[in-house]
């Protein structure tokens, strides 16, 4: 996930890389969703974080498109 | 798969407090030092750990890559918190280490098209930032399949 000043210079980046343009979060809604996923990573009592659970945050997040449903996810995510 | 066990948690707790503290992460016979583990031991609790996408390891080796948000590498990310340099993965995980930490944070990145270095903070718990887009290019269901492209 890399960042950009504008929506311009994604889809410069997206053309150059031949990538599909994905989503484009604001740096502030970034912020607001790291705090949820990362703030309990070095709690002694982390254990990973379920299917529902990702779900659950990315929902908080107003993430709620297809773009960041986990139909097919790994086992067990971080 | 089988589930990690107490002692795999504890030791991946052990490799993200030595990650931070030491700005690189711990190799696999210094975790198992620690536990009073053999080497193998410490080495199958890594791929374990990799397994279970709790670390990431450099292809073909037992070498930590990734510990999200932490990279072992440089990258395009610095974070400058708590007197210590730590590189994050991308531009999200620079954030996910202030948010890890619960610490403020002064963050270098360089911008990919022009290579202009800008910096954004996090003070108190908010971000000071002038502006800035994250992209993400691959659906989350991708993100597993190259972590490193990720």
């Amino acid at each position: 996930m890399l960042l950009f000043r504008s929506e311009e210079e994604v889809q410069e980046w997206c053309v150059k890389n031949q990538r599909s343009r994905g989503e484009v979060l604001t740096l502030n809604h970034v912020w607001e969703l790291s705090k949820v996923w990362y703030g309990s990573r070095m709690r002694p009592d982390f254990r990973g974080r379920s299917i529902d659970k990702v779900i659950e945050v990315f929902e908080g997040a107003g993430l709620t498109s297809a773009f960041w449903k986990p139909t097919s996810p790994p086992a067990k995510l971080d | 798969m089988a589930a990690l066990t107490e002692q795999d948690w504890q030791i991946q707790l052990f490799i993200y407090n030595f990650f931070v503290e030491n700005e690189r992460p711990p190799t696999y016979q210094e975790a198992a030092a620690a536990f009073g583990l053999g080497d193998e031991d410490g080495r199958e609790t890594y791929q374990r750990l990799n397994d279970f996408h709790t670390i990431f390891l450099d292809p073909g080796t037992s070498n930590i890559r990734i510990a999200n948000p932490l990279s072992a590498i440089p990258t395009n990310y610095l974070v400058k918190i708590n007197g210590k340099r730590l590189w994050a993965n991308c531009a999200w995980d620079s954030l996910g280490i202030p948010a890890m930490l619960g610490a403020d944070a002064t963050i270098e990145a360089t911008l990919p098209l022009s290579g202009e270095r800008v910096t954004y903070a996090v003070r108190d718990g908010a971000l000071i930032a002038d502006g800035g887009l994250v992209h993400f290019p691959l659906p989350f269901t991708q993100w597993y399949d190259d972590l490193i492209y990720t």
